[in-house]
């Protein structure tokens, strides 16, 4: 479902050097599969969550997510393989202030080609409902708690059903209890047939997780491998 | 994505930040509102000014004789019915309608009722004879030929003459304000070969009575238009030329011919008389000049607008930056981006552009209702001093687009060339 070979990525260090994050990144995740990339923070998950993401185009090595090479897209192909073939999930939840929740999760269909129509609206409510929110979808975020508006994230990243689910430190910003039941919902989104990455610097997650990959030195390892333990 | 979910979006981010969209909103329709104001100012005077002040018929060329030549001094420069046969064959010309002044003065003597009131007047004036298809379209009573002996004759007064009338003369004297169709059928002794100021003839005086037929833009505005037999007729009785004319007047087949009868006209050694031609074109001119300085101002002001945008839209492009993150992580491309920018100052200046022109349309209607309120009546004072074709509407409106749409150029390719892999991380 996800495959990067020999990623390399690079910010510039201010004095004119480059910086690399990403120094040859090679990365398979099955279908279906529920893998979460653990490292510290600057470590550069965020980056390669982007990099897969198709958020960010500059980057060296090859990458294809959902049988799409990410490389050959132009921006408007780009646009629509984060419109359709993904969701996702990010730590400060990222929902529009003056959005309303099922609003926040109608947000994708607001660039399908397609205008906003009865099947959207019931699609929005449908996933509201699978995240428990059904009840509070006329709510803006400023009157949801911070579990209630990543729920409302994970709503609208499920909104377009996603192939792959892309979570950047998901449960960052929540309590631990608030947190477990987020964990809790990725590990039955899981359950139910979706492929999720997560990268995250919390250990609590790989408790959810089939796999657990660790980010170090802008290179990536299966937790049990022995060459990256200390 | 669709206009609708655009419209939606660019909605949605107008509504969120309303002062920041009502302060671009109120830059244009002030900028648009002046503009369209002072346009339609300028082509409202411009009408009065051709419609009334200068009623000028387009196709009409005025010939006179030189005023100086060797051919007038050696006998030729004149407009006798000579040249008129010539000036009749010219190409393009359908008419040469002879034109003849009484030449001996003329005074009226009048005591009596005048439309209600007493009038007691004595007053020199002038008179010029013409042929009677230069004028019968507006005469309106009997025919416009020489009368028999003891009959008035009828004349044909200025229809700008009666204006000058009705909003000077008539309130200064406490007499009524007369229509044209009022005044037609009044009659008043005149005595020709008679001055109050200049020298006579030897001849007798010729006591006649002159009666108003109809008003005209094609009368003398100084005096009064007769049929020119009569015109020949007095000349003749009192021993003046009574066999060169005084001008010519040729109806051209177009508009657009005159200036090639003009040239016709000159290679006879004759003039073309277009000081009214002139002075209409002088003061459009002085209104076009008028009206560009004003709009030029409104135009800066709707560059002013445009800048204020321009900043209003950087400054909310900055502040959104997560947002357009956010929308390019669930799927916006960067032209959809650009375009909900796009999509906002059009927005802004679609309804600043509806509400400077409404404004200025409400505007010129309150000038309008003070003018004819509390102005004083004053000669050729129109109902309204504003003409608003659709194009002045359209091009407010466009106007507004434009300059939106200018300002929010910049913001827009800022917004697009943002990088959402660090917007979002912020």
């Amino acid at each position: 479902m996800i495959s990067a070979r020999a990623l390399k990525k690079c910010f510039a260090d201010g004095t004119g050097g480059e910086l690399p994050v990403l120094n040859g990144v090679d990365l398979e995740v099955k279908r279906a599969e529920f893998v979460a990339i653990l490292g510290p923070s600057g470590s550069g998950k965020s980056t390669l969550l982007h990099v897969l993401g198709g958020l960010d185009i500059h980057y060296q090595g090859e990458v294809q997510v959902a049988g799409v090479k990410l490389a050959a897209l132009d921006d408007k192909g780009l646009a629509r393989f984060r419109n359709r073939e993904i969701g996702f999930v990010f730590q400060s939840f990222h929902l529009i202030p003056n959005l309303t929740a099922i609003e926040n999760v109608l947000l994708p269909a607001y660039f399908d080609p397609r205008s906003i129509n009865g099947e959207h609206r019931h699609r929005a409510e449908e996933v509201l409902s699978r995240v428990g929110m059904i009840g509070k979808k006329d709510r803006v975020p400023a009157q949801l708690s911070g579990g209630e508006r990543q729920r409302v994230a994970i709503a609208r990243a499920l909104f377009a059903r996603p192939k792959v689910l892309f979570c950047d430190e998901p449960t960052g910003n929540l309590d631990s209890v608030t947190g477990r039941e987020v964990i809790d919902l990725f590990r039955a989104l899981h359950q139910e047939g979706l492929t999720v990455l997560v990268v995250t610097h919390e250990e609590r997650m790989s408790a959810a997780a089939q796999r657990i990959l660790r980010l170090r030195d802008g290179r990536l390892a299966d937790e049990l491998d022995p060459e990256m333990r200390e | 994505m669709t206009l609708s979910s655009m419209a939606r979006l660019v909605s949605l981010s107008l509504r969120r930040d309303r002062p920041r969209a009502a302060f671009s909103t109120f830059g244009v329709a002030v900028g648009v509102g002046a503009l369209v104001f002072f346009v339609a100012l300028g082509l409202g005077v411009a009408r009065v000014i051709r419609e009334k002040v200068f009623p000028i018929d387009s196709a009409l060329v005025d010939v006179v004789p030189p005023a100086i030549s060797l051919g007038s001094l050696l006998g030729g420069g004149k407009v006798d019915q000579a040249t008129m046969d010539r000036l009749a064959t010219l190409p393009n010309v359908l008419h040469a309608y002879r034109k003849m002044n009484v030449r001996v003065p003329a005074v009226s003597r009048y005591e009596g009722a005048f439309f209600g009131s007493h009038l007691r007047m004595g007053l020199e004036i002038l008179a010029v004879g013409v042929d009677r298809g230069l004028v019968e379209k507006d005469v309106q009573l009997g025919a416009f030929a020489d009368p028999n002996p003891g009959e008035p004759i009828p004349a044909i007064a200025s229809s700008r003459l009666l204006e000058i009338y009705n909003k000077t003369f008539a309130p200064a004297r406490k007499l009524p304000q007369l229509s044209p169709k009022l005044v037609v059928g009044f009659t008043f002794p005149v005595e020709f070969n008679r001055s109050f100021v200049a020298a006579t003839s030897d001849g007798q005086v010729m006591a006649e009575r002159l009666q108003i037929v109809g008003i005209s833009d094609r009368a003398l505005l100084a005096g009064v238009t007769i049929p020119l037999e009569t015109a020949i007729r007095l000349n003749r009785s009192a021993s003046a030329d009574a066999q060169t004319f005084t001008a010519a007047t040729l109806v051209a087949r177009d508009p657009s011919a005159v200036p090639k009868i003009a040239d016709e006209v000159k290679r006879m050694g004759l003039q073309t008389d277009d000081q009214e031609r002139r002075l209409a074109q002088n003061a459009g001119l002085a209104v076009a000049l008028t009206t560009s300085a004003l709009a030029l101002l409104s135009v800066l002001i709707c560059v002013l607008a445009a800048v204020n945008i321009a900043h209003a839209l950087s400054a909310s492009v900055r502040a959104r930056a997560r947002e357009i993150g956010i929308m390019q992580a669930v799927g916006a491309s960067r032209s959809d981006v650009r375009l909900i920018v796009l999509g906002e100052a059009a927005a802004i200046g679609l309804s600043g552009g509806l509400v400077g022109t409404i404004g200025a349309v409400l505007a010129a209607a309150v000038v309008d209702r003070v003018s004819s309120s509390y102005l004083p009546s004053f000669p050729y004072k129109p109902d309204s001093f504003f003409s608003y074709p659709l194009e002045v509407i359209a091009g407010g409106i466009a106007l507004g687009m434009i300059a939106a749409l200018s300002g929010a150029y910049f913001p827009s390719r800022h917004a697009a060339s943002m990088d959402p892999a660090r917007t979002v991380a912020e």
